[in-house]
């Protein structure tokens, strides 16, 4: 769980497989079973994924975007709850690695008949999956998962806790846009802190990667977060909260907007969406505050109109489509590499 | 009946305060002979080696029956509580149906009498019928039958109405109200203690608030009702905060009959072991990443209890109450529960921890780190619980020679590894599953009677 021994970016280019052919004919530097959190990642494991995400780009833009690494293997997705947006990534993902994909929709299958997780996931492996990629709105569900499941459990998303492959994919949009490295940039994320798992995934990331990190929102949204800014990530990586969103927004370099949801005002957390939107919502007047061509990004599904103006999400520094395709290659890169440790690493924190 | 004779032994006695070497005789089952040594005799005794102490009296479990006999029966868990070193044991009402009335008790009674266990069972009844808040339960049939005093553990007394009649009409008829103390508006779908930890994980957060605020209300009620029945008590339980170990201690000095115990697991264990740290709540900062602390994975089931594993500083507000007296008891609420109920993610788990049989261990461990005197632990655990129970309390909770022995005793030296086969309870969900325990229990005798003799001493 802890931040490892760090070779280095350099060792870590020698470790970057190469991606045509199958991960277990090469060595991998990844040591990791599972993708359960991203709180366990050293900084080379970051650089190696990023790495490992440029071969990918590399791959999606030939002609027949497809290699036969994962031939043979089944990745089966597993989500308990509703997304279009991860699970066709997720999908597209394993099918350009040529995996054998099943998809499970948790409201359709057995589960709805009280089907517990364990035999759920006891059953898929069963019926031969080697990868599970699993949603969950429970924080920690994937954890449990990974107990029972004999192969590589890849967390597409639990409750309010993860969201690694998110993460994963917005540093590399980051990173790619902001001349290879985030440190030093200021980044603002903004809006529902309290209940999102992308929030918290990308605090461990952002951080290790050395980002001037703000999180700014409602007070009844940030709630607790002061208490962690001020311990730090991991041994004293800070970052900054706020409630004040001029104050976060200025000469910020990219600034992420969270989806805000209606339940939020039915638990007495907001007054109202159109009170949100007029004091937290991202819209042009507010993004002049940032740097002059800041970027602009959300996780979707946007609200737009609410946390973010339509016209900023659909404007020139926004990059919330690039994410999208980062997604397919982030997601491949972790099959890849997941599948080129299976079953090396047995803590299933790690 | 039972023969024991222990010489050269460490004996802690907290009716008279006292501890030393000395050595104890058991004849047929009595108490014949406590004798403290001294001089020559005494040498080399010390108090890390073998230790009798007066037996436990667990003041808060769950013994599942009747209703979730899956998850332990009345035999099973005075079996447990024998292997704890605990010879009395009061069982919360909480099955199903509810400890409502006399009917109920019969049938645990029964289900006792039947075990051939001596540990001696005390029934805690229902405030209010079925647990569900709404009207008193059968109080006054309830204590004719005998129960020690009347909780809806599990839930608070919800209305302050239906707790200021209860206060009233229990403390007429010489018995407690036990309190759990929980504002639950404050704790809807909460996971795991509102701080650092439950931010970090993503878990919903169970506010200090929500037991400091239900136990400042229920003493509010308290001074109301001792103004027209002075004979009211009321006992909280479980308390986990330092917040309302605050609340009582003022309410104590002011003069209140309020009364109070904590767990073994909140003074011991804190909210790191949710993210998978597993070190005493001693030797904790808070923040298992900064200190490279996390040894198993986040997330374990065994972990959430209510109230749930809290701050370094409420562990240490634990013991603090128990050093200086604030808190009365030490209480196990050993709560024991199915793989069904408890293999399953963190936010659908049923809480409670398996504990009767660490709850020494734990205490130990903190005496063991210089944080609670032996003599003051054993206290909490022997004449402690007794006050508490005032006059339906089944014996002094001391020593008495002539009576039929009840007493424990453990190996300090001893270190003994909880796994789910070492666990007589049916429950095994205990985050302690895999970790060495001092004090293993060599003899636990109740009524005279072996309640539980470890295997091949």
């Amino acid at each position: 769980m802890s931040l490892t021994v760090d070779p280095g970016a350099d060792a870590v280019e020698a470790m970057v497989p190469s991606v045509d052919v199958a991960p277990e004919t090469q060595p991998v530097g990844w040591r990791h079973r599972h993708l359960l959190d991203v709180d366990g990642l050293s900084t080379s494991d970051l650089e190696l994924v990023m790495r490992t995400t440029d071969a990918m780009r590399e791959v999606l833009a030939r002609p027949i975007a497809k290699v036969p690494a994962l031939r043979g293997r089944q990745v089966t997705i597993l989500f308990y709850e509703a997304s279009t947006r991860t699970r066709v990534s997720f999908e597209v993902a394993a099918k350009n690695l040529s995996a054998d994909v099943v998809n499970i929709a948790a409201a359709t299958s057995s589960v709805t008949k009280g089907e517990s997780l364990v035999d759920t996931v006891r059953t898929v492996e069963a019926l031969g999956a080697h990868m599970l990629v699993m949603r969950h709105s429970v924080s920690g569900a994937p954890y449990l998962a990974a107990e029972t499941f004999g192969g590589s459990v890849l967390n597409g998303g639990d409750g309010w806790h993860a969201h690694p492959t998110q993460a994963l994919l917005d540093l590399y949009t980051m990173r790619e846009r902001l001349g290879g490295s985030v440190a030093g940039r200021k980044i603002v994320i903004l809006g529902d802190l309290l209940h999102s798992r992308v929030a918290r995934s990308n605090i461990w990331t952002l951080t290790a990667a050395g980002a001037d990190l703000w999180l700014c929102g409602p007070a009844t949204l940030v709630r607790g977060f002061e208490a962690w800014a001020g311990r730090g990530a991991a041994a004293g990586r800070r970052f900054h909260v706020t409630t004040d969103v001029d104050e976060a927004l200025r000469d910020a370099d990219v600034v992420m907007a969270l989806r805000i949801q209606r339940e939020r005002m039915a638990s007495g957390l907001l007054p109202s969406m159109r009170e949100y939107a007029a004091r937290y919502g991202l819209t042009r007047a507010r993004l002049a505050r940032a740097k002059p061509g800041a970027l602009v990004m959300h996780p979707g599904p946007m609200n737009e109109g609410v946390e973010i103006a339509a016209e900023v999400a659909a404007g020139a520094q926004s990059v919330i489509t690039e994410q999208v395709t980062n997604g397919v290659a982030v997601r491949m890169a972790l099959l890849y590499l997941l599948a080129g440790t299976h079953g090396t690493d047995l803590a299933a924190g790690a | 009946m039972t023969d024991l004779e222990v010489s050269r032994a460490w004996i802690v006695d907290p009716a008279s305060d006292r501890e030393g070497p000395g050595e104890i005789v058991v004849r047929d089952g009595i108490l014949e002979a406590l004798t403290w040594l001294s001089g020559a005799d005494a040498t080399g005794v010390t108090a890390d080696g073998v230790v009798i102490a007066p037996g436990f009296t667990d003041l808060h479990s769950h013994l599942r029956e009747p209703g979730n006999e899956d998850a332990e029966t009345v035999a099973t868990g005075l079996a447990a509580a024998g292997h704890g070193g605990f010879t009395t044991v009061c069982a919360m009402p909480n099955t199903t149906p509810a400890l409502d009335e006399p009917g109920v008790l019969a049938t645990i009674r029964g289900a006792a009498a039947a075990s051939g266990s001596p540990v001696t069972l005390l029934a805690i009844g229902a405030v209010t019928a079925g647990r569900a808040g709404d009207r008193l339960a059968a109080l006054g049939e309830l204590a004719d039958a005998g129960v020690v005093g009347f909780s809806d553990d599990g839930s608070p007394v919800r209305s302050a109405t239906i707790l200021r009649a209860a206060l009233a009409y229990a403390g007429a008829l010489g018995l407690p109200i036990i309190d759990h103390p929980e504002d639950s508006s404050l704790t809807e779908g909460a996971e795991a203690h509102d701080g650092f930890i439950s931010t970090v994980l993503g878990l919903h957060g169970w506010p200090v608030a929500a037991e400091a605020a239900a136990v400042g209300r229920d003493l509010a009620v308290l001074g109301d009702v001792v103004r027209d029945e002075p004979s009211a008590r009321l006992h909280l339980t479980h308390l986990s905060t330092g917040e309302a170990l605050d609340l009582v201690r003022r309410a104590r000095s002011a003069g209140l009959p309020v009364t109070c115990d904590v767990t073994p697991h909140h003074l011991a264990l804190t909210d790191e072991w949710v993210a998978g740290a597993r070190r005493w709540a001693w030797d904790a900062s808070g923040d298992p990443w900064a200190d490279d602390a996390l040894v198993a994975s986040p997330f374990a089931t065994t972990t959430r209890v209510n109230p749930p594993l809290r701050a370094p500083e409420d562990a240490a507000a634990c013991l603090a109450a128990l050093l200086d007296g604030t808190a009365d008891a030490i209480a196990t609420d050993h709560a024991p529960h199915t793989d069904v109920d408890k293999a399953v993610e963190y936010g659908l788990a049923a809480n409670g921890i398996s504990g009767i049989e660490t709850a020494l261990g734990l205490v130990l461990a903190a005496v063991d780190a210089g944080h609670l005197p032996l003599l003051r632990a054993v206290r909490a655990l022997t004449i402690g619980p007794a006050r508490v129970l005032g006059p339906r309390a089944p014996r002094s909770a001391g020593f008495e020679i002539g009576a039929p022995a009840d007493l424990v005793v453990f190996d300090r030296s001893d270190r003994w590894t909880v796994t789910a086969d070492s666990l007589l309870s049916k429950g095994k969900n205990s985050p302690l599953l895999g970790m060495a325990l001092a004090g293993r229990v060599l003899f636990t005798i109740a009524g005279g009677r072996l309640a539980y003799e470890e295997p091949g001493v």
